[in-house]
């Protein structure tokens, strides 16, 4: 589709260009990323770069139905491929045949029963890669057939095949406040939501190395978010103690969830064979597998009945929704916790009832993806707010004005008060702005052309850190050693994935003790240099790793100060450290270099080494009702999304996101602007073209020919807009912003086609058959997807219940 | 057919002779026959990119490329791009506009880049240009700022 606009897409540096580094120190600058370098000399070794003397190559055979009982495995013939040194089935594992994080409901080795397509039958390991594969497709499996079922509210009602011999309904979770209001209101819109899954795509696929030590311990070098989850399946697997599973994080090709929870799979699988040969081996899965059988974001049917006053104010809003984990639990309750608080978003609502609950059905299984429920919840209710609004003749932003959280309303839907300022309006105002909200609709619009322009907007809110549920995990571990030289070793337990924790815990540790970046190296984790950090998720990797580097530096000082006082003559309350000096508070020019102070610690032979620990404040949730605070505290996005939508083909181009972030501080501006960007792409992929064809439970479409992200020339402008406050509880006061930066995005875009085309549009993504559905029987090609698309139409606005 | 072949290419400037199986793709040959791992193998299908080195000059994914048709061109990888231990401007400009993160595909981006700026011609065209890589971190933004830069620079050190 040939663009509008001739002019270049990409030239932003956000709202604005910020300075390298500050007289303050580097806290909100630009300085390099320290991996950066490295990174672009391609001399940064990922997990499928490193090799070792004897090393094997280890493949998988994996089931292609989803739900059949396992009558026979025959392993000869892939134990006569030339190069296999083992091939091992459920009956040979040495420890518990088991990977689940949360249920303990997921074998790592099928034993009699499949529920997936992908469930692990047989794991060889052989001299290479092409031997491996060829040797796992050579795995014989009998399998009968068994009834299965794909649709997660179909799971639930009783008589559907049984996924799991306790039935299909995992778990509930509940919000309920007030009640009595919802008989007054003038506009009621009911609506039923179906929204989409979606693949990582990390470019990187799953990987790692296990490194045996006979059958004692074992090193994991592994592509991951969480080294702590990969070393507690390890040693489940094996039989062995934590302290005997050594786990470093690889430089990790992206992650985005999807290296959250799934790589404990494929390192248990290692580890397995790396027991069973005594033999260094590698896994690294093809792109097809990858993509074929780790977890996928959670597709959720979302039914909406909400109502609201005919001055544009929100009474009551029920939501029942129902999230599809697969076949396995894996972390689904933890979504579904997050998404059920989420449901609302932030807005005030007197009356509020949300059901999320969870079904087990045999497709593919859900797991962490960057939102963690959120989005898909979002989505649903940013288009029912968009209904509401036409439904009463409100303006979308007027309507949200009227209705949006603020310093006097802070009130959110568990009955928790949100800590001053809340920022929503701000973060509305500023996003509509930058997008010319005023001007894009002053301005007249062709109603005759093929192309249709429209706009939209979305508001989320989102709890920064761990959930209460979540909370025994949400602690954090830091080592600062500070050298001779006066550089700086920092060890933390959050992981690099791209999206900037190295640069974040530098500038951090840098900050703190007064010196350069540059004489900062924080180093990947490694699960025997800090203590269990829990995982990096949540948004809280910059928070949680800060938080615990500034205590340790807390501590670093109380043996630094002294011998700085003695240097400078002063007493130990005066010194201060900036500007890579330690000086005498108020008299800059008394001072030594931290350099000097370092050595003299070194020569004195005084501990320069400090551990810090972070922990989250206990908070109060009661997760029947849930009524309380889920998380410390929240941040505030808003996305303005322009597109052109071509009504003929149906496709859906997105130009311009205009997007408002309340971050508390910016920590690293060159690393924020970069998670909003990727997030703001992420997220239009995910709304747009990103369908996961599942057919029977099995991906059709695992390849990135047919699985289409944005590429550099779909991916819309980004305009940015940074809004910084007080009050939030991480490290300088910064809030976590990777997941905000996806969750809005794809509820703008649906808003924004839904203007442009004056149809309603209930389903994720709003690929071509999708919306030439909802355009209806005056579109010529209506017929081609009307079979498919029929749970698209809604029961929409029925004014005056 | 011969159970070993030996190709003989020019790789990163230096002319070298590998001993290799005929049906060797061109990244097998550069990442393990030569050792030089910078070229990523994100899909093997020719999608991502991630495994980019030029061609006599000319950017392809090398996952679908048989070795043996490199014999007696020029192949120039990731770690080829800069010279006399400097980095290419373009990679320069990456770190500086912050265009990379999880840097997996960086190494196929910067070839493509080096690439698009030998190449010369209309910045309005670098979106489009580097649209055969794939990158799922970066909103791509910074990256088509870093070879806008890069462009700019080169331009203006060009003798007048």
């Amino acid at each position: 589709m040939p663009r509008p606009d001739a002019e270049p897409r990409h030239r932003t540096r956000g709202s604005d260009p910020g300075p390298r580094t500050t007289d303050h120190g580097p806290l909100g600058g630009r300085h390099e990323r320290p991996d950066a370098r490295a990174k672009v000399a391609g001399s940064t070794r990922y997990v499928g770069d490193l090799s070792l003397p004897g090393m094997l190559h280890a493949g998988v055979a994996v089931a292609p139905i989803a739900s059949a009982r396992v009558l026979a495995l025959d392993t000869a013939a892939a134990r006569a491929v030339d190069g296999v040194e083992a091939v091992v089935t459920a009956a040979a594992l040495p420890g518990a045949n088991l990977v689940g994080v949360i249920f303990p409901d997921q074998p790592l080795l099928a034993a009699d029963r499949v529920r997936m397509v992908g469930d692990r039958l047989a794991l060889v390991a052989a001299r290479t890669p092409e031997a491996a594969w060829r040797a796992a497709r050579l795995v014989e499996a009998t399998l009968e057939p068994l009834p299965a079922v794909h649709d997660p509210v179909a799971a639930l009602v009783p008589g559907a095949p049984l996924v799991h011999d306790g039935g299909n309904l995992v778990r509930t979770f509940q919000v309920a406040r007030g009640d009595a209001g919802r008989r007054s209101a003038d506009v009621v819109v009911e609506a039923l939501y179906h929204v989409g899954g979606q693949e990582h795509a990390y470019l990187e696929p799953q990987g790692c190395l296990a490194i045996p030590e006979g059958r004692s311990r074992i090193t994991i070098i592994a592509s991951c978010q969480c080294p702590f989850y990969v070393q507690q399946a390890v040693a489940r697997v094996l039989g062995l103690p934590l302290a005997a599973v050594r786990v470093e994080q690889a430089p990790t090709g992206g992650g985005f969830g999807g290296k959250e929870d799934y790589p404990s799979e494929p390192a248990a699988c290692a580890a397995v064979l790396a027991f069973a040969t005594g033999r260094p081996v590698r896994f690294v899965l093809p792109r097809e597998l990858d993509m074929q059988v780790s977890t996928k974001r959670h597709a959720m049917v979302v039914r909406h009945r909400w109502g609201a006053d005919r001055n544009g104010r929100l009474r009551f809003a029920e939501v029942d929704a129902v999230l599809d984990a697969g076949a396995y639990v894996g972390i689904s309750t933890v979504v579904a916790e997050r998404a059920n608080v989420s449901a609302i978003g932030p807005y005030d609502v007197p009356n509020v009832h949300v059901r999320t609950r969870i079904a087990y059905t045999n497709n593919l299984f859900g797991g962490a993806f960057r939102g963690f429920g959120a989005p898909q919840v979002t989505w649903a209710a940013e288009a029912t707010i968009d209904r509401l609004a036409r439904a009463v003749g409100l303006d979308p932003l007027e309507f949200r004005r009227r209705n949006l959280l603020d310093d006097h309303r802070r009130r959110i839907c568990t009955g928790q008060l949100l800590r001053r300022p809340v920022l929503a309006r701000e973060c509305l105002d500023r996003a509509a702005t930058l997008a010319g909200w005023d001007e894009f609709h002053a301005r007249p619009r062709a109603a005759d052309t093929a192309t249709r322009e429209g706009m939209g907007i979305a508001l989320a809110l989102y709890g920064c850190n761990l959930h209460h549920g979540g909370q025994r995990l949400d602690r954090s571990s830091a080592v600062v050693i500070l050298q001779a030289d006066g550089s700086v070793v920092v060890r933390v337990g959050l992981t690099e994935i791209g999206q900037g924790n190295l640069v974040a815990c530098q500038t951090i540790a840098a900050q703190a003790l007064g010196v350069d970046p540059t004489a900062v190296q924080v180093w990947q984790p490694d699960t025997t240099t800090v203590a269990d950090s829990g995982p990096t998720v949540a948004s809280r990797g910059a928070h949680a790793s800060g938080m615990a580097i500034l205590d340790a530096v807390r501590r670093l000082r109380t043996r630094l100060d002294p011998v700085a006082a003695e240097l400078l003559g002063c007493r130990r309350e005066q010194v201060e450290l900036a500007a890579g000096r330690a000086r005498v508070a108020g008299e800059p020019d008394r001072s030594v270099t931290i350099a000097q102070v370092a050595a003299e610690l070194a020569a004195r032979r005084i501990e320069a080494i400090a551990t810090g620990w972070y922990r989250s404040r206990p908070r109060r949730f009661d997760a029947a009702t849930g009524e309380g605070e889920p998380y410390e505290f929240y941040a505030v996005a808003c996305h303005v999304a322009r597109v052109a939508v071509d009504r003929d083909l149906g496709v859906v181009r997105v130009e311009e996101v205009s997007a408002a972030h309340d971050v508390g501080r910016v920590i690293h501006r060159d690393a924020l602007e970069g998670q909003i960007q990727g997030g703001v792409v992420q997220g239009v992929g995910w709304g747009t073209t990103e369908r996961l064809a599942l057919d029977h439970g099995r991906l059709v479409n695992p390849s990135f020919t047919d699985y289409l992200i944005p590429t550099f020339a779909d991916a819309p402008k980004v305009n940015i807009a940074i809004v910084e406050s007080d009050g939030a509880g991480g490290p300088f006061g910064a809030k976590g912003v990777g997941e905000p930066a996806l969750i809005p995005a794809a509820a703008a875009v649906r808003n924004a086609v839904v203007a442009a085309l004056g149809v309603e549009l209930d389903a994720l993504p709003l690929v071509p058959p999708a919306i030439v559905a909802a355009l209806g029987d005056a579109h010529p090609f209506a017929w081609v997807a009307e079979e498919e698309h029929e749970h698209v139409r809604s029961e929409t606005v029925a004014p005056g219940r | 057919m011969a159970d070993r072949i030996t190709i003989t290419l020019t790789l990163n400037g230096e002319r070298r002779s590998f001993e290799t199986a005929p049906g060797r793709r061109l990244l097998d040959l550069v990442r393990d026959d030569a050792g030089l791992v910078g070229a990523k193998e994100g899909c093997g299908a020719g999608e991502c990119g991630a495994c980019t080195v030029l061609l006599d000059g000319a950017p392809v994914a090398s996952c679908l490329v048989l070795a043996a048709s490199a014999d007696g061109h020029e192949v120039v990888t990731v770690e080829g791009l800069g010279r006399a231990g400097a980095l290419h401007p373009f990679q320069e400009t990456l770190v500086t506009h912050g265009g990379v993160q999880c840097g997996f595909c960086t190494p196929g981006i910067a070839v493509t880049g080096a690439a698009v700026l030998a190449r010369g011609g209309d910045a309005a065209d670098h979106a489009r240009l580097l649209a055969g890589n794939l990158c799922r971190c970066t909103g791509y933004a910074k990256v088509v700022e870093a070879l806008d830069d890069a462009a700019a620079k080169e331009a203006a050190d060009a003798p007048a």
